[in-house]
């Protein structure tokens, strides 16, 4: 009797746990608290985008960017130069070479990727940028005392200094469009592109589109969802014939590097314990050379 | 007895309720309902059809004809940085036809009239069906789809009117030129004379404008899979020359039963008349199109001549006899048609001896005065 008593409270506590474990997956949220999957996305179809820089003109114009005329927007060679963002330049379309493509070509828009676990909020050292739970990775000028390691640490090379600029200098990248999102407007590049080619909406979405499209057209897109994994994810996703690489996009671990390396340094001085045991260290060593100096000093006496 | 008898009855209900499900056996049966009815009973008068259905038999439903197509329209409800488009859908529509039909853009169309886009691609806002794209998207996708492919032509102003994004000046609009723009103008001629190596008629004389204009031929029926990507294929740099028995085949379509001498000679042909039929169109008959009273075959039918092939209702009530050149006097207008023209041949001279004797002759003596 007894026995099977005790036999039931464990199936019951077993099958709790196991609840409590099935309830928290259902509202899965990453190292940083937030929610990947309610988070505003960007899926970049790089095999839909024609190539026309309009994002580019869309950008320029709502953050107040380099003052460029229409007709540089137009200039379609700017596409072959292996541009990178810069600080008046917050997103660049690039051509790659995708033989599978109706031009040859393919183009790719290159801007801040707003990663789930940035490297770059790691990196800073006065909270200067931060990971908005709805997806946004901000950036706060009045924190930032300008050390640049955000641009160090970014593993897509996005954030640009304004090295010009003696005073006031800012690091520079894509904004989302934050100011757009609450307003209840997609970013600006988004809304302007005429083929689709960028799609908006949560990163669950995102993904089922994307998984989506590749299913019903398998034979034009990798099978694989760039962003859905690399480097811990990113907001913004991007679909390619060609092989990502190829098209720009540098090949990185599932784990992001925040995660590593605060690992390790949240490893390292855990419980303070490093630290002691260094200044203990140093202690002794001072308290055995004292002695050693008295014993010395006695015997010279 | 009773229970019995309501058992029967039960049965009978459910047997012919069953029945009455299969008699209306519906094309599209392997589809689920949903994927086309909003509503979990649709009837044949209240189908409740969901616009655009995405299923790949949706378009194979409806047939239309060019004509009912507009010719050309102006693509402006989302003008912006950009003009509007002006759009030359006949011509598009043409060249469509001879790839695949109406379905090449207007896809996922139910039966009846073709929606437009914006019935599917709503203009504004973030779309709730994220997959199916705004109509911007819509639009420039199904234009780019091919030209891209054709010319690798992605620049805004081929379609679009420049002037309003980036100050150009306005390029040179000729409506003869298929894309307004950069594209060598096709002409659609009117006599093609081929030289050919056949020793019993080396001149070959086509007449494409009356084979379109009277024959009533439509481009696909000649020109198979010859749109846009039969020159702009990728990689293809000049049209594919046909081969003698290709150029024949196409057309035997219609001249199988030709001589060779309908088409080749020595000279030039000249244009296609009506009398060449043994037929003379009277004035009466000169503005009538072919298909008028050559209803049916792509092939032009033969026919007897008698005129009530058309003119069935024709009796001597109501018929003008004046309009053929002869007017009837009194005594012959008080006859049927048939006492004079026998089994109703009209194209034949008509027999007196019905009611004259055998020696009577109708070219001496006609019914009434010639006019």
């Amino acid at each position: 009797m007894d026995k099977s008593r005790r036999k039931f409270l464990s199936t019951a506590a077993a099958a709790t746990a196991t609840a409590t474990m099935m309830a928290t997956t259902g509202h899965t949220s990453d190292r940083l608290g937030h929610n990947p999957d309610e988070m505003f996305s960007v899926l970049v179809d790089s095999t839909a985008c024609i190539g026309c820089r309009k994002c580019e003109y869309a950008c320029n114009k709502t953050h107040e960017l380099a003052d460029h005329p229409p007709a540089y927007f137009e200039d379609q060679t700017q596409l072959q130069l292996g541009r990178r963002p810069q600080h008046d330049a917050f997103t660049v379309v690039n051509a790659y070479e995708d033989k599978g493509a109706k031009e040859g070509e393919a183009y790719v828009k290159v801007q801040c990727m707003h990663c789930n676990d940035p490297a770059c909020v790691s990196a800073c050292l006065v909270g200067a940028l931060t990971k908005e739970s709805h997806g946004p990775v901000m950036y706060d000028t009045w924190k930032c005392m300008g050390c640049r390691y955000c641009l160090v640490a970014c593993p897509f090379q996005i954030p640009a200094y304004e090295y010009h600029d003696v005073l006031t200098p800012r690091v520079r990248k894509c904004t989302f469009c934050t100011e757009r999102l609450h307003e209840g407007k997609k970013p600006a590049c988004v809304e302007i592109c005429p083929n689709e080619a960028l799609v908006f909406g949560t990163r669950k979405e995102m993904l089922d589109i994307a998984y989506g499209r590749i299913s019903a057209n398998p034979q034009r897109y990798q099978d694989h969802v760039y962003g859905e994994y690399e480097i811990g994810g990113t907001s913004w996703l991007y679909l390619a014939r060609a092989d990502f690489q190829t098209a720009g996009l540098p090949l990185l671990d599932n784990q992001s590097p925040a995660e590593i390396t605060e690992n390790i340094q949240h490893g390292l001085f855990k419980s303070f314990l490093p630290p002691l045991a260094l200044y203990g260290l140093l202690g002794l060593i001072m308290h055995t050379s004292g002695q050693r100096e008295k014993s010395e000093e006695s015997t010279d006496a | 007895m009773k229970t019995i008898l309501l058992g029967l009855l039960t049965l009978m209900f459910i047997v012919g309720s069953m029945s009455n499900v299969n008699s209306h056996e519906h094309p599209l049966r392997h589809l689920d309902c949903s994927e086309c009815h909003t509503c979990d009973r649709p009837t044949a008068k209240e189908p409740c059809l969901i616009a655009c259905p995405r299923i790949a038999a949706a378009h194979s439903t409806s047939k239309h004809s060019l004509k009912e197509a507009p010719d050309s329209m102006v693509l402006n409800t989302l003008e912006n940085l950009y003009g509007p488009v002006a759009f030359n859908h006949k011509q598009h529509a043409e060249m469509s036809e001879m790839g695949f039909d109406c379905a090449t853009c207007h896809h996922y169309s139910p039966a009846g009239e073709i929606p437009s886009c914006n019935e599917c691609h709503p203009a504004e806002g973030i779309s709730v069906n994220l997959s199916q794209p705004n109509l911007k998207g819509a639009y420039h996708r199904q234009c780019l789809g091919c030209h891209r492919e054709w010319n690798h032509e992605t620049k805004c102003i081929v379609c679009h009117e420049p002037e309003r994004f980036t100050g150009a000046e306005d390029v040179v609009q000729d409506p003869t030129d298929i894309l307004g723009i950069s594209h060598p103008v096709i002409t659609v001629p009117t006599k093609k004379v081929y030289d050919t190596p056949y020793d019993k008629g080396p001149k070959v004389t086509f007449y494409h404008n009356e084979h379109v204009d009277l024959f009533d031929l439509k481009c696909v029926d000649c020109h198979q899979e010859e749109n846009c990507g039969y020159c702009h294929h990728l990689g293809k740099t000049t049209p594919v020359v046909k081969t003698m028995e290709e150029v024949h085949s196409i057309c035997n379509d219609c001249h199988l039963e030709d001589k060779c001498s309908k088409c080749h000679g020595y000279e030039e042909k000249p244009p296609f008349t009506h009398d060449v039929s043994g037929w003379h169109l009277s004035k009466y008959h000169t503005d009538l199109e072919c298909r008028n009273c050559h209803p049916t075959g792509k092939r032009i039918s033969t026919m007897n001549g008698d005129c009530t092939n058309c003119h069935a209702g024709w009796n001597q009530s109501n018929f003008r006899h004046s309009v053929v050149g002869l007017q009837l006097d009194e005594t012959h207008l008080e006859f049927e048609c048939e006492d004079c023209h026998a089994d109703l041949h009209y194209h034949q001279t008509p027999t007196c001896d019905n009611c004259h004797d055998d020696d009577h002759n109708y070219k001496k003596e006609p019914p009434g005065e010639r006019l």
